[in-house]
């Protein structure tokens, strides 16, 4: 039976009026449908991949009747999504949405499961038991008692599921439901969803731009300004590069790493895990004749220079609430140094510290010792805590933290959220008003205008628009510009690349690296997505449990399989595909970057190929 | 993740902590009105030693509970100070230029002192023992008899339950954004009181802009959760009475027929 049915659907959010900026910008116009026809049956688990913009949560909200379609036809189970239906089909499709903080009424997590059968008008003693029915199919049953906001991002993302099927449905839509978790949180929220359509045949409808998720799917479909533009099997679907990249979305890495050894000659087939990658690479080696592999790398090892202390810190610790029931300890003992001119990652999961300790870097958490308040006793405990910025002591209370903060620009997750200006202007403006309030309009003008064009945006354009008005990776960009206008020596950003598609992931990676050869000497990103910071920094921290793990840099950075999982953290995939390696008996020695370990698979193929040739 | 102390719960496995919130509400009323009926000093030992009996079965350490009401105890002083200052009538015990302190006003400043003193404690000790979350289920229950008048309980407990929900993540999303625009210069300590608030608007448009849209995606999530708000509305948090709850509303009202006695038999002070 079909579980949904669309058929000629159009949809268009009301066109916002006489703004000649926002017709040329992706403005909500974007987000409409465009004639959707198709149709998932029931026990089908279905992923919709697009572009930011592409009209995939609309599809989802329209499903269950958030929003009604201006023409065109959508059945659930046969019924037609009209007034009088509204309520059974809510009740047979479950909806978990983006954020997991928008979607829960109460602060006890059973009061909140509660809430869709208290609803429908559900006996208590009926609702108890979907209480525990719902939280034992995400496997929560531990924490019904407890509150939300102790939990962790994908708790809660669970606890939201658990939301849904406590109405018994017989759909559940996942509008990228994963996109503002942690590895750790995506992996526990997927495991939920892949068991619940294998076991209890629940009709899936995942919409997602992680290709990594989309695998796991039976199908896919990819939507691209309103339209389905491709739809089949997900490893069809994502592999097919041309299009896939046409249609604003990237291939999945393991894909990359095949078709990028196949243009050097070492014809490998397309895979989608590192399971499949060592095999056929395996096979490959074993079936022989390689023929001319083009090693040519061009080297572009940028050696900055590194000149000034940078960032040293020893035996920092920190303690939130200390002495009260709420006390956590947040930092114990973190001995971590920040070469000046690096372009240094952090990483770990949430709660692991790595927030708590970039507070410290410009001053927005004071040690004890810096405190005004702060009077040296004669037997107080000596203090052996080090954290200097540059030229700044950061123990000492007589520190300028204002020049501090000048020095050091922080860019917090979800910039684009502080944004509070009428005009783009004035915003990016902000910052310089504060710290340099000498300087002329010209100047100031000067420096927007820089900052703006630095970030990839059209100056004359942009400076008078609402900063409200801008699309989401626009804001970001905004936001950027208005940290970096101050020239700050030192640019720390807490996950810059939160929440956005892969091509809006790589544009911001992008716009870091040119920010780091020309603007900022040292370039700090706080991130749990080990694959970026893989990629792009020459230094590494892991931070776990309020500890640095481990540290160094990121060329020498293979043996972190340990640390990584003691950390709660995901590998990089180019760790795990030659982990895979290894156990087939092939050694490759390389980096963490896709094209490190290319290379290095290049050079081994060529140093063995006669070798394996001759066998 | 900061935890905040909001409501100033203190967790604790006690008689207290374990009675119906309902209970505590109504106890917490009727001792408020046995304070006030005081008017000698046989009742203010009656109210004090019962409320010092309500703190032991609570396990609230006294350090706490004076913690709890250190910011309105300079309010208080304050308060009582006036009165004592004028308050002309009766016996003259000093007097200085505009200042005359008479003796009913020495002992109507000691009652007002102690009755606002007791009546801040109490409240303070309700909240201390009681989760806002049992605390709003209570009210909800007190109120549903209003249900027969029209008057929306229901909605007013949901609005209740849902800005408990939220002080703590717009507690966090106000020190993030406060830090982000502390990060790029501004100052929120120093200056006129002008400065300041002027400060405080780059904090509070995106705020703003924040509630709104979680706003709206909380509306979304309710109704696809098939929320209408409509009579066929069951629910599950069932609140029970127990023997505590009845040891409890015997106690307070003994307390008050006592305090009542002590009214009609013993003159009042003032």
């Amino acid at each position: 039976m079909e579980a949904i049915k669309f058929e000629k659907v159009y949809f268009s959010y009301e066109k916002p009026l006489d703004d000649p900026f926002l017709e040329s910008a992706p403005s909500r116009d974007a987000f409409s449908l465009d004639g959707i026809d198709f149709s998932i049956n029931e026990g089908e688990f279905v992923a919709v991949l697009g572009h930011n913009g592409s009209g995939k949560s609309t599809l989802a909200r329209l499903v269950n009747g958030l929003l009604t379609p201006e023409s065109g036809k959508i059945t659930v189970f046969g019924m037609e999504n009209t007034e009088e239906n509204l309520f059974e089909i809510r009740k047979n499709v479950g909806i978990v949405f983006q954020n997991p903080d928008n979607q829960m009424v109460a602060s006890i997590v059973e009061d909140d499961v509660a809430f869709g059968p208290e609803n429908i008008g559900i006996e208590r003693e009926e609702i108890g038991r979907r209480i525990g029915f719902a939280l034992s199919a995400v496997g929560m049953e531990k924490y019904r008692l407890s509150m939300p906001n102790r939990l962790s991002g994908g708790q809660k993302q669970r606890i939201a599921i658990a939301g849904a099927l406590a109405l018994k449905p017989r759909v559940l839509i996942l509008d990228e439901s994963t996109a503002m978790l942690d590895p750790r949180g995506r992996k526990e929220v997927m495991d939920v969803v892949l068991r619940l359509n294998k076991q209890e045949k629940m009709t899936v409808l995942l919409i997602t731009h992680f290709p990594e998720e989309a695998v796991l799917a039976d199908r896919a479909i990819v939507l691209s300004k309103g339209k389905i533009v491709l739809q089949g099997k997900p490893q069809d679907v994502l592999c097919d590069e041309e299009k896939i990249e046409k249609y604003g979305l990237r291939l999945p890495k393991a894909t990359r790493i095949c078709r990028e050894l196949t243009r050097r000659g070492i014809s490998m087939p397309d895979c989608l895990n590192e399971k499949e990658f060592a095999k056929n690479f395996v096979q490959k080696l074993n079936d022989g004749g390689t023929c001319a592999v083009n090693d040519e790398f061009d080297e572009k090892t940028l050696e900055k220079e590194k000149i000034g202390a940078g960032i040293v810190c020893k035996n920092l610790k920190f303690t939130y609430n200390p002495s009260s029931p709420f006390e956590t300890h947040a930092l114990e003992n973190v001995d971590l140094e920040i070469p000046s001119g690096s372009f240094f990652g952090i990483i770990g999961h949430t709660g692991s510290g790595k927030s708590t300790f970039v507070q410290h870097l410009n001053g927005l958490i004071k040690l004890p010792t810096a405190e005004k308040k702060y009077k040296e006793k004669k037997n107080s405990p000596k203090v052996d805590t080090v954290l200097t910025v540059g030229e700044f002591d950061l123990t000492k209370k007589d520190t300028n933290f204002n020049a501090l903060r000048k020095k050091v620009g922080m860019v917090f997750q979800y910039p684009e959220q502080q944004l509070f200006a009428e005009t783009v202007f004035d915003d990016v403006a902000f910052g310089l008003k504060n710290f340099l309030p000498e300087i002329s309009a010209e100047e100031t003008e000067n420096l927007v205008r820089q900052a703006l064009e630095t970030v990839g945006l059209d100056y004359e354009r942009i400076k008078g628009v609402s900063p409200f008005e801008l699309s989401g990776g626009q804001k970001r960009r905004v936001a950027i510009a208005g940290v970096i206008v101050t020239k700050p020596e030192i640019l720390v950003l807490d996950e810059p690349a939160a929440g956005l598609d892969p091509v809006g992931k790589e544009e911001i990676m992008r716009l870091l690296h040119s920010l780091h050869s020309s603007w900022c000497k040292t370039v700090v990103v706080v991130s749990h997505d080990m694959d970026e910071i893989a990629e792009n920094c020459d230094r590494v921290a892991v931070f776990g449990g309020g500890r640095v793990v481990a540290k160094g840099i990121t060329q020498e950075f293979f043996s972190l399989e340990k640390v990584a999982e003691e950390a709660g953290l995901d590998l990089p995939f180019t760790a795990k595909a030659s982990k895979e390696l290894s156990l087939l008996g092939v050694n490759v020695s390389s980096d963490l970057t896709a094209r490190g370990f290319v290379r290095s698979l290049v050079e081994f193929v060529k140093r063995n190929s006669r070798g394996w040739q001759n066998a | 993740m900061r935890e905040v102390a909001f409501g100033q719960y203190y967790p604790a496995d006690s008689f207290a902590h374990k009675l119906d919130p309902r209970t505590k509400i109504l106890f917490l009323i009727c001792y408020i009105i046995g304070v006030f009926i005081t008017k000698n000093f046989y009742g203010l030992a009656v109210c004090t030693l019962l409320f010092a009996l309500a703190v032991l079965l609570s396990k609230v350490p006294l350090r706490t509970l004076v913690k709890s009401v250190k910011a309105v105890l300079f309010l208080l002083v304050f308060t009582a100070v006036l009165n004592l200052f004028f308050r002309k009538d009766g016996e003259v015990i000093f007097n200085w230029a505009f200042i005359t302190v008479t003796k009913e006003g020495v002992y109507s400043t000691i009652f007002l002192g102690a009755r606002l003193f007791l009546l801040v404690l109490s409240s303070s000790l309700l909240t201390l023992t009681t989760t806002p979350v049992s605390l709003t289920d209570g009210i909800e229950s007190l109120l549903s008899p209003l249900k027969k008048i029209k008057f929306p309980v229901h909605e007013l407990a949901l609005v209740m339950s849902i800005a408990l929900r939220f002080i703590p993540i717009l507690t966090d999303e106000t020190a993030r954004i406060m830090n982000a625009q502390k990060s790029r210069g501004a100052d929120f300590e120093s200056g006129s009181l002008i400065k300041k608030v002027k400060a405080v608007i780059p904090v509070l448009i995106p705020l703003l802009v924040s509630s709104f849209r979680r706003a709206d995606e909380l509306g979304d999530a309710m109704d696809a959760r098939c929320y209408s708000g409509s009579a066929v509305r069951t629910k599950y948090k069932k609140l029970t009475y127990s023997k505590r709850d009845l040891l409890a509303m015997i106690a307070v009202t003994l307390f008050l027929v006592g305090v009542i006695l002590l009214k009609i038999y013993f003159p009042a002070v003032f």
